[in-house]
């Protein structure tokens, strides 16, 4: 433990070096403005700014991607409150009592308490990602192939339970993934498949276009597919004097900021969506344990302050399996491993030996830039509120020309931006279908490794499908895969059996 | 469940059969010593068994529990934005090196605004084009990213 606060002592001073403050500054900045801003969310966002990070240093520009992640995480709650518009998923909860709080002229509190919330939740998600990384990254240099098959396996089967309205379709989109993520040669005969005789395919499909075009472009198009009248919308922006919370606010807020904070870093840790089905929790349980639970969606300061602060937890926590296993199990995380394999760095067990200065820097950054948003966002929030005045007719414009250019320089090549522009018109109609877009691009940046796992394994094994259960840590996480898969059936045909019965 | 859901699973039928098929050219090899097509070839029979599934799920119902959508006959003005839109940014990709980044990025910006309703002329090409010369200095000027200069030239 002695060594882990020795480490993070030195990650603070390559933290703190002229270049990382003022990436871990403009990421936060960046990060805040795509929360903020309704139709680019995280995904899209960290996607198109790799680019920008090619020429940085490989700590340097994992601070700033990281930085533009939990900014917006921070950004988003500003358009619930404000416009009663979620700037990303995880903020659609505070949208409830956050807006309703705005309504009542009580937007400046509710903006100070998620700031707060954030920072309180934050410290303490570096602590424990400052204590649980070290032993866990030890723990996992016993995975061998088999054991990385099984857990990407079975985060695939967590992830597709808790995304989107049906288990099938989140499956078959997370099969589409995988071959997607075939294309181009493979990597281990080198033989090159579905390429069509194009050496463009070869390459296999750039993951940056695929995200951009799912998460940025499909948005704008669901947004250019609304009447013209409704992407304008009032914006209630709050002066400066009057974002102070009151001390019974802060009273109130407290104990659901620990509670949210807990519920987010135990629900970074497991694959899904982590920040969203933490927000979701926090606020049941919040209003399970109420004193006055009908003051709920009526502008409840706990109904903020405890999924905010779940929600920042579980951004943070939700490093640690990327850092550890090298194992995204959420989308921003998914990008984030692709932007650390851009720069040459493997995330895994060894990480944090082979890197430290990568790993310690970009936690001690992280520390950094929730002080910098803390900072940042309570004085600027009437800026970031005026920004939100910019007409939609001239934001989605603006957003297309930005992915296109940013499609363009990550591999100077326009087919990139013609596998963009597909992937967003797939995206706008998958959103219309009602079929989510995580799990295909999870499996896209996983795919190619769980390829290799599972081969790897059936050499090692010649030919032996056992092996995934003869080896124990292996069987465990087929096991809890296995029950992912049956407890929903179980629980649907019960649900049927009940209805039957009633009906009687 | 609705039918577009059902569009959906019937595509997703067809694109795990076509991967299947596809496969089928590649070498498969054995379990032991896999080929390049056994594992695409593994994920297209396995999505074509949950597309099965989840059509065959539909189809048991029957039309009964179905939401009576129907596929409209004619594109609604929306949707119409939507293929104006996309149209534009395919437009805009095919000319992006021929026309080069400033002049490609400019007449997308006229028309995208001009699609969302940007009626005046003077203020749409105005917005375009200082939105043109920005991203111009930002990206070429000071990122120094190599984009395409075309027949202009910069």
């Amino acid at each position: 433990m002695f060594e882990s606060v020795q480490q993070l002592a030195s990650g603070f001073t390559i933290a703190t070096t002229f270049y990382n403050l003022f990436y871990c500054l403009i990421g936060a900045i960046v990060g805040t403005l795509i929360g903020v801003l309704p139709g680019i969310g995280p995904i899209a966002g960290i996607a198109l700014l790799i680019p920008a990070t090619f020429g940085l240093h490989p700590t340097s520009a994992i601070i700033m991607l990281a930085g533009i992640y939990y900014g917006a995480m921070y950004g988003g709650s500003t358009t619930s409150i404000l416009l009663n518009v979620p700037g990303e998923t995880a903020s659609v909860i505070t949208c409830i009592d956050g807006y309703q709080m705005a309504q009542k002229g009580r937007a400046g509190p509710a903006l100070a308490i998620c700031a707060i919330g954030s920072f309180i939740a934050g410290t303490i998600g570096l602590f424990g990602l400052v204590f649980l990384a070290p032993p866990l990254a030890e723990a996992a240099l016993a995975f061998g192939p088999p054991e990385y098959f099984s857990l990407m396996v079975f985060g695939f089967i967590v992830l597709s339970n808790v995304t989107g309205t049906s288990l099938t379709k989140s499956l078959m989109m997370a099969i589409v993934g995988l071959i997607i993520g075939t294309i181009g040669l493979d990597p281990v005969t080198g033989d090159a498949r579905f390429t069509f005789g194009s050496v463009s395919f070869l390459g296999g499909i750039e993951f940056v276009a695929v995200a951009i075009g799912l998460f940025g472009i499909a948005e704008v198009l669901t947004n250019v597919e609304k009447p013209l009248e409704m992407l304008e919308q009032r914006v209630i922006v709050p002066r400066l004097r009057e974002l102070y919370p009151s001390l019974q606010d802060l009273k109130k807020s407290i104990t659901p900021i620990l509670r949210g904070t807990g519920i987010g870093f135990g629900v970074g840790l497991v694959p899904g969506p982590a920040p969203v089905i933490a927000t979701y929790s926090s606020y049941m349980i919040e209003r399970k344990i109420s004193k006055h639970p009908e003051e709920f969606g009526k502008g409840a300061i706990e109904g903020v302050a405890g999924p905010e602060s779940a929600n920042n937890s579980a951004s943070q926590s939700a490093f640690i399996p990327l850092f550890v296993l090298g194992i995204p199990f959420a989308p921003p995380t998914a990008i984030l491993l692709g932007a650390l394999l851009i720069h040459g760095v493997t995330p895994g067990p060894l990480l944090i030996s082979q890197h430290p200065e990568l790993f310690w820097g970009v936690i001690a950054s992280m520390y950094i830039g929730n002080f910098i948003l803390l900072i940042l966002n309570l004085p600027f929030v009437p800026l970031f509120a005026n920004i939100l005045r910019i007409p939609k007719k001239i934001l989605l414009p603006l957003i297309i020309l930005f992915c296109i250019t940013g499609q363009y320089t990550v591999n100077n090549s326009v087919f990139d931006i013609g596998i963009m522009l597909l992937f967003g018109a797939l995206g706008f109609l998958m959103r219309k279908w009602a079929y989510e877009g995580a799990p295909l691009l999870l499996a896209l940046v996983l795919g190619p490794r769980l390829e290799v796992a599972f081969r790897q394994s059936l050499m090692i094994s010649h030919g032996d499908f056992g092996f995934f259960i003869n080896r124990p840590i292996s069987m465990v996480f087929l096991l809890a895969t296995v029950l992912f898969l049956v407890i929903p059936l179980i629980r649907m045909t019960l649900k049927k059996q009940r209805r039957g019965e009633v009906k009687q | 469940m609705n039918r577009y859901e059902m569009a959906g699973g019937m595509v997703l039928f067809l694109f795990g059969a076509i991967t299947a098929l596809l496969s089928l050219r590649m070498p498969i090899g054995t379990f032991r010593m896999a080929g390049a097509g056994l594992f695409p070839l593994c994920l297209g029979i396995l999505l074509m068994v949950l597309s099965g599934i989840f059509l065959l799920r539909f189809l048991l119902k029957k039309w009964q529990s179905v939401k009576k959508e129907e596929f409209p006959s004619e594109i609604p003005g929306s949707a119409m934005q939507v293929l104006f839109f996309m149209g534009t940014m395919i437009l805009a990709t095919f000319f992006f090196k021929i026309l080069g980044y400033p002049l490609v990025s400019f007449l997308l910006m006229v028309a995208l605004l001009r699609i969302l309703g940007m009626k005046q002329w003077p203020f749409n090409i105005s917005l375009s084009l200082i939105t043109a010369i920005a991203s111009y200095f930002l990206f070429v000027q000071w990122l120094k990213i190599p984009l395409p200069k075309g027949w202009i030239g910069l």
